[in-house]
């Protein structure tokens, strides 16, 4: 999985004192808490080795490698750029919202606008989004509901659930 | 002969007629995905996952479709090197150096039809080779207690993280970061609620499949959005894969020594398949040197690669069914499945289910046929599916990852968590930190605190009893031999780039 990303070390790649070092701060406070929360997890009986224990012995290498992370970082892939960020963000709400209503709404009504509004993000034209996303959102409810036999959430006020 | 006897017990079950079919569809799906760029052997597993579950298939149904796939993948990735320039999967990029240029030359139909018989060649190699050799690694294996168990745990880390990244550091970051998600929840053995913070959906714990999901199939298309792709795609005449076959002839010492080599790269705990088609594309380029014309569209240096990376996907497979470790990140995957269907590879996997390996080792047999049948004749299919605008492609995976994962438990919070799992894939991909000991972590903290666990209650809370077995030490000592290779390696590596 990650050798080819040695073969492609020339590119798009950058020495990332900052992405490390974040990531690195991070990390060490996720580890110091854990570390921490562990002891809250007691028992009535004894046992040689407690339920904070397993945590701990994790936190603990987590914790020294961030730190050496946050001392000396190394490389990081190329950050998007604004206009990139902003796509990866408008895709995420508009999933996040899609979850939020699809069994509010059912799956087919939300996942025909979801998959519409998700085809025009991807870059398709208002047209080919119209017709590719009601076609994805049919498709895939005929696919699950009758021919593997997955019940979807069905619209709501629309006869018996 | 033991193995023929139980080879043959496994033909018995593989040949009915729904493993058949599933195969199948694994196989067709898998050539699919590998082809689409972008979408490799561990996103295609990942999304077909859920499916899998969600369909109730058996543990034997469901190995044998999601290997399918894997193997199809392997095939499928050659495509879109050869037709469109882009490596279908990580793996196929060396196809990409010889194969694009015969395709420029007006051969692209002979590359795909040369490169499916290499794939034949080289996956059934390494299948024969799994026949042969998985058993002899149980035999040692069958001697395992719990501390040699936490010792192999410990050892899949080192494989998985330590030879093949580029910052090891960063490597068991991510598989600590894993193991640590592994432990929200409530804990089996005391029954204690765990990092929930009183959320009751964590009290079942982080379900791996939504992670696996989110970490694999949503990042990836986080990944994708940061650039606009409305480029055309260029378009290839192909003509007829046949004319592959006759020139196959020709290359059958490159396809031979791509096989040998990926196969043992395969088997090599954490290297893989990419490491696989790479070796075998550079030593075929350093022994025929003078005498070949790589990089311009030499037949032998798509035959080679071809054979290297489907014989090391082969490969990949023994130590993850024999011992329980995986050899690659998508074995890493495969073992998470089946330990989430509560089947624990390795030695007792052998004895106590002969039918489920050598059922799937038989399905590995046929499924290679169909893919060479789907892979010659049919393989124009699947070029005109790559030139589908991504536009389609990319929201029908993400809607297949949504769907595929709110039906395992009917619950939106899944698929919260499936996105959020995508935010911290694309974070961590952009750090360079791997994504694939994150859910080795998440998946065998469980075992491997169960197994410390159980040893520790064995001593009576002496902790020497990890290092009290010569197994044990053994598997240590080896563990932190591959460290040290990983960390020589990565400096090599450094070195190399200054």
């Amino acid at each position: 999985m990650s050798h080819t990303d040695d073969l492609e070390l020339n590119h798009d790649r950058r020495p990332a004192p900052v992405g490390d070092r974040i990531a690195g701060a991070v990390l060490l406070l996720l580890a110091l808490g854990a570390w921490w929360h562990s002891h809250s997890f007691v028992t009535g009986f004894m046992q040689p080795v407690g339920p904070g224990a397993f945590p701990r012995l994790v936190s603990l290498p987590l914790g020294v490698l961030s730190a050496y992370l946050l001392f000396r970082p190394g490389f990081n892939e190329r950050w998007p750029d604004r206009a990139g960020l902003a796509r990866q963000l408008a895709v995420l709400l508009l999933l996040a919202a899609y979850a939020g209503v699809l069994e509010a709404l059912g799956f087919l009504p939300a996942t025909l606008v979801g998959a519409v509004l998700l085809t025009r993000l991807f870059g398709a034209r208002w047209q080919q989004a119209m017709v590719a996303g009601t076609g994805l959102a049919v498709g895939l409810y005929v696919l699950f509901e009758f021919g593997l036999g997955m019940p979807l959430p069905n619209v709501p006020w629309w006869g018996a659930a | 002969m033991d193995t023929l006897a139980f080879l043959a017990q496994g033909f018995a079950v593989a040949t009915q007629p729904e493993f058949l079919l599933l195969a199948l569809i694994g196989c067709a799906v898998g050539t699919l995905i590998g082809a689409l760029p972008g979408l490799g052997p561990v996103n295609g597993v990942a999304l077909m996952i859920p499916l899998a579950f969600n369909f109730g298939l058996e543990p034997t149904a469901a190995l044998i479709l999601l290997v399918s796939v894997y193997y199809g993948c392997m095939y499928g990735g050659r495509i879109s090197s050869i037709v469109l320039n882009i490596p279908g999967d990580e793996p196929a990029m060396m196809t990409t150096l010889d194969g694009y240029p015969m395709a420029l030359k007006g051969r692209g139909g002979e590359a795909l039809g040369l490169s499916a018989v290499a794939s034949f060649v080289g996956a059934t190699i390494a299948t024969i080779g799994l026949t042969l050799f998985a058993p002899l690694l149980v035999d040692l294996a069958i001697k395992f207690g719990p501390a040699e168990y936490f010792a192999l745990f410990l050892l899949a880390f080192a494989t998985i993280g330590g030879v093949t990244s580029g910052s090891f550091t960063k490597s068991f970051i991510a598989a600590c970061l894993g193991l640590l998600l592994g432990t929200v929840g409530i804990d089996p053995v005391s029954s204690v609620a765990r990092y929930t913070f009183g959320t009751f959906e964590l009290y079942d714990g982080i379900d791996f499949i939504v992670a696996l999901v989110g970490l694999f199939a949503i990042s990836e298309c986080l990944v994708f959005l940061e650039k606009r792709h409305d480029a055309d795609k260029p378009h290839v005449q192909l003509g007829s894969a046949w004319p592959g076959m006759t020139s196959s002839l020709s290359c059958k010492g490159s396809i031979g020594r791509g096989s040998l080599i990926g196969f043992v790269s395969g088997v090599l705990p954490g290297a893989g398949a990419s490491l696989g088609s790479f070796l075998s594309y550079m030593l075929e380029k350093r022994w025929l040197g003078a005498k070949g014309d790589f990089g311009n569209g030499d037949p032998r240096g798509v035959a080679a690669p071809e054979a290297g990376n489907n014989a090391a996907a082969g490969g990949a497979l023994i130590p993850m069914l024999s011992l329980g470790i995986p050899g690659s990140g998508t074995t890493a995957i495969l073992l998470a499945l089946l330990l989430s269907m509560n089947i624990t590879p390795g030695p007792l996997l052998f004895a106590q289910q002969p039918e489920m390996v050598w059922g799937l080792v038989a399905a590995l047999f046929i499924g290679n046929i169909m893919l060479l049948i789907l892979n010659v004749p049919l393989v124009g299919l699947f070029a005109r599916v790559l030139q589908a605008p991504s536009w389609l492609l990319m929201p029908m995976v993400v809607l297949i990852a949504f769907v595929g994962v709110y039906s395992l438990n009917n619950s939106p919070f899944d698929l919260y968590m499936m996105l959020a799992f995508g935010v911290l894939g694309y974070v961590l991909r952009k750090l360079e930190i791997p994504t694939v000991p994150v859910v080795l972590g998440l998946l065998l903290g469980g075992q491997m605190e169960f197994n410390l666990r159980r040893a520790m209650s064995i001593s009576g809370g002496d902790w020497s009893i990890l290092v009290n077995s010569g197994i044990s030490i053994g598997i240590y000592v080896f563990a932190v031999t591959l460290i040290i290779a990983g960390a020589v390696y990565a400096m090599l590596l450094r070195r190399r780039l200054k």
